[in-house]
């Protein structure tokens, strides 16, 4: 057989050829991009965090120093931790939600077009907005919060709900994507199944169970692997819910949060560049686990 | 190949995108001229309009705009790339960072046809000092000078029967005072908060401590002054009429202030003017007081309040650095001060002119009583600035924000901000 193929090859027509030439013409566009917008860079910030920044782009090779002193530091372990506790906080809860509120919005029910736009709705508005939003609603004299609770918790700049209040805004406004993104998968379930364990008697909790859930598992993957990914990165939100001169800023500082302020603010940019790197490292474990994970519960064979 | 010829099209076509960016219709030469404060924008541009009809018709100057977070990170790229602004803001905090590297111009003798101690007639040593790289040299043109001022609310302090605030005050009445208020109308005091420039500082060098020394080599948190002043303006926030840092995390001092749930922040000179403006229901319901003393100085009458210039600047190698440099000496002309002081932007640095930001508040009903900013001149000091300020202004207000959450006691926070200066300072030294 191989053989075969080979000799296959190298007997391509001429049109064949020319075929595959255009073939690389029309992914060039995507691999250029993909080289130049992100491997590169990528091999720069690796070799700029075995450097100090001298000022203006100038710098100096130090080898490891900028790791050696990275683990020493406190805060790095404490935004190390922050990004995990928000990836636990966010991403098992978030998941949940979005399956439930996809569930619903796939049921037989009156204006599921209203209500499909109006969780959508979180994706369409600017984040900035959405965080100001927030902060009224979580400010601890005049926030709408505290008035319904009659409390005067302070939210935003105490250590033990800053984080679970960023928390639930990054929830809010991701359920809406996710949910579209499993309902997609929720359409994809041939009605036969039900129909069938209908018949032989099945209950909705055992037809959940073992239908709709293996069957969804693909898209329910995907959908948590992006969904981690994005929160190890978290940034934006953080940075507009928890301004700097927050008393609670190292108790929700995630890595990205590090990273910008010791690149941009601090400009040492080697030790920035170290802090990212970490985090890809993170991200490629965490990855890695899933696929080995996806093996036990994720059902292909549709 | 066809290959080649599709990626040697595509690259023709982006370079050809590129260079369409320049040159302009009109035959006239078109400068940019960077800012990062809105409310001065209209001034800017009264100046740059008059350089064009008084001094040079064929030049165009477009006053752009960007914000303070990131006009730092925009410049350091464009300074790399060489692409900087034709005239561009410096800050104190930031001159001496680019000058060391080479990319500010050098405007020493700029002047020197008319007169050469054109700077030392017309510019205080503070703004002389504001604009000068670490081997002396003049690398910006003085802008402005400020200072920080005490605002306080008239309305708040005639409720509670309390004098205002005049050059008589110390910090013990700072304090008295604030307690009365808080009394009597339950509105906050005086709200300290967490700041440099605006908070701690001020009261350092009234005590007669300091934050750098005299050489700006070291830092002066082992000096008993510095940390008897930190000391008090940090445990101000005990007292119940001052917010904790936690409520100025979510409401600024100056939005406590102007919806008048505080009677006084500091604040400085360079906001009063868009105060007035963006607050019109309170106008006439505020003021302007000179900073309270350091109750019983060693030397000296215990008074002191940050002053701090911008500078205007332009890079080494612009590509009109010819034009540049001419634009900067008429800013820097008295013709071009006074159009500065009138729109009310900002102080003028050149000497003299004080008045002219004074009359820009005659549009207004209520005349906040700007001569005690003017006054404050005679004794204030220059804004803390050494060549590795940059690099430890983030870590040393990391510090503070743990010395205000209690997690660093405040003399542990002190000499670990000691640490950081020196070791900071020391580095950028040998480098």
């Amino acid at each position: 057989m191989k053989k075969k193929e080979k000799t296959a090859v190298k007997k391509m027509s001429a049109a064949a050829k020319r075929e595959q030439r255009w073939g690389y013409i029309m992914i060039a566009p995507t691999i250029i991009g993909l080289l130049i917008l992100n491997i590169w860079p990528f091999i720069q910030t690796l070799y700029t965090s075995f450097c100090e920044h001298l000022g203006f782009g100038n710098y100096k090779f130090i080898g490891l120093e900028n790791y050696i002193t990275m683990f020493q530091r406190e805060d790095f372990w404490k935004a190390t931790w922050n990004t995990i506790y928000f990836c636990i906080l966010t991403v098992p809860i978030g998941l949940f939600i979005s399956l439930l509120i996809a569930m619903l919005l796939n049921a037989k029910i009156k204006g599921k077009g209203f209500f499909r736009t109006i969780f959508f709705l979180p994706m369409v508005c600017a984040p900035a907005a959405i965080t100001m939003v927030w902060r009224w609603i979580f400010n601890s004299d005049y926030g709408i919060l505290n008035q319904i609770l009659g409390t005067s918790i302070n939210w935003i700049t105490d250590p033990t709900f800053v984080m679970i209040v960023c928390g639930i805004v990054a929830i809010w406004s991701n359920i809406g994507y996710d949910a579209v993104l499993m309902l997609a998968g929720l359409q994809n379930i041939s009605k036969t199944y039900y129909e069938a364990a209908e018949v032989d008697g099945a209950s909705k909790l055992s037809q959940f169970l073992h239908i709709t859930l293996p069957m969804i598992s693909p898209t329910l993957f995907v959908v948590m692997i992006m969904r981690l990914m994005s929160a190890i990165k978290v940034y934006d939100l953080i940075y507009m819910m928890v301004e700097e001169t927050n008393p609670a800023l190292t108790s929700v500082q995630s890595l990205m949060y590090l990273f910008y302020r010791e690149s941009f603010v601090a400009g040492s940019r080697g030790s920035g560049a170290a802090i990212v790197i970490w985090t890809v490292f993170l991200i490629g474990i965490i990855t890695v686990i899933q696929f080995i994970g996806q093996k036990k519960w994720v059902n292909y064979d549709v | 190949m066809r290959k080649r010829t599709c990626i040697l099209v595509l690259l023709a076509m982006t370079m050809m995108l590129s260079l369409t960016g320049c040159g302009s219709a009109d035959g006239k030469t078109h400068l940019t001229f960077q800012i990062w404060d809105v409310a001065q924008r209209d001034g800017m541009q009264a100046m740059c309009d008059a350089y064009t009809a008084n001094v040079n018709p064929n030049v165009v100057i477009d006053v752009q705009v960007t914000s303070w977070s990131e006009y730092w990170t925009k410049l350091e790229a464009a300074a790399e790339s060489n692409t900087m602004p034709d005239i561009f803001w410096m800050h104190t905090d930031q001159i001496l960072y680019y000058s060391d590297f080479g990319k500010l111009a050098d405007v020493s003798h700029l002047y020197d046809d008319e007169d050469p101690d054109f700077y030392k007639k017309h510019y205080s040593d503070i703004s002389i000092s504001n604009a000068q790289g670490s081997d002396g040299k003049m690398y910006g043109v003085p802008k402005d000078k400020d200072n920080v001022c005490l605002v306080y609310n008239k309305d708040i302090f005639d409720k509670a029967n309390v004098a205002y605030p005049d050059e008589t005050w110390t910090w013990d009445d700072l304090v008295s005072a604030s307690e009365k208020i808080y009394d009597k109308t339950g509105k906050y005091g005086y709200m300290a908060y967490n700041d440099e420039q605006l908070g701690y500082h001020n009261f350092v060098y009234q005590a007669g401590g300091c934050i750098l020394t005299e050489d700006k080599t070291r830092a002066g948190f082992d000096q008993k002054a510095t940390q008897e002043a930190v000391k008090f303006y940090v445990e101000l926030q005990q007292n119940d009429w001052c917010p904790t840092q936690k409520y100025f995390a979510e409401t600024s001092p100056g939005t406590a202030f102007f919806s008048e749930i505080g009677a006084m922040f500091l604040e400085g000179s360079w906001n009063l003017m868009s105060e007035m403006k963006n607050y019109p229901n309170m106008v006439g319901k505020w003021d302007v007081a000179v900073l309270p003393a350091y109750p019983n100085p060693k030397s000296g009458n215990g008074r002191a309040t940050i002053s701090n210039g911008l500078t205007y600047a332009t890079a080494a190698e612009g590509k009109n650095v010819d034009i540049a440099l001419d634009i900067l000496k008429y800013f820097g002309s008295e013709e071009a001060q006074k159009i500065q002081g009138k729109s009310g932007a900002a102080i003028p640095a050149y000497e003299g002119l004080e008045d002219t930001w004074i009359s820009a508040f005659d549009q207004f009903d209520y005349k906040l009583h700007l001569t005690n900013v003017i006054d404050q001149f005679d004794y204030c000091t220059q804004y803390v600035n050494n060549a590795a300020r940059p690099k430890w202004k983030s870590n040393v207000q990391d510090v503070m924000t743990n010395i205000y959450n209690g997690k660093v006691d405040i003399d542990t926070g002190m000499a670990e901000i000691q640490k950081i200066i020196d070791t900071t300072t020391a580095d950028n030294l040998s480098d």
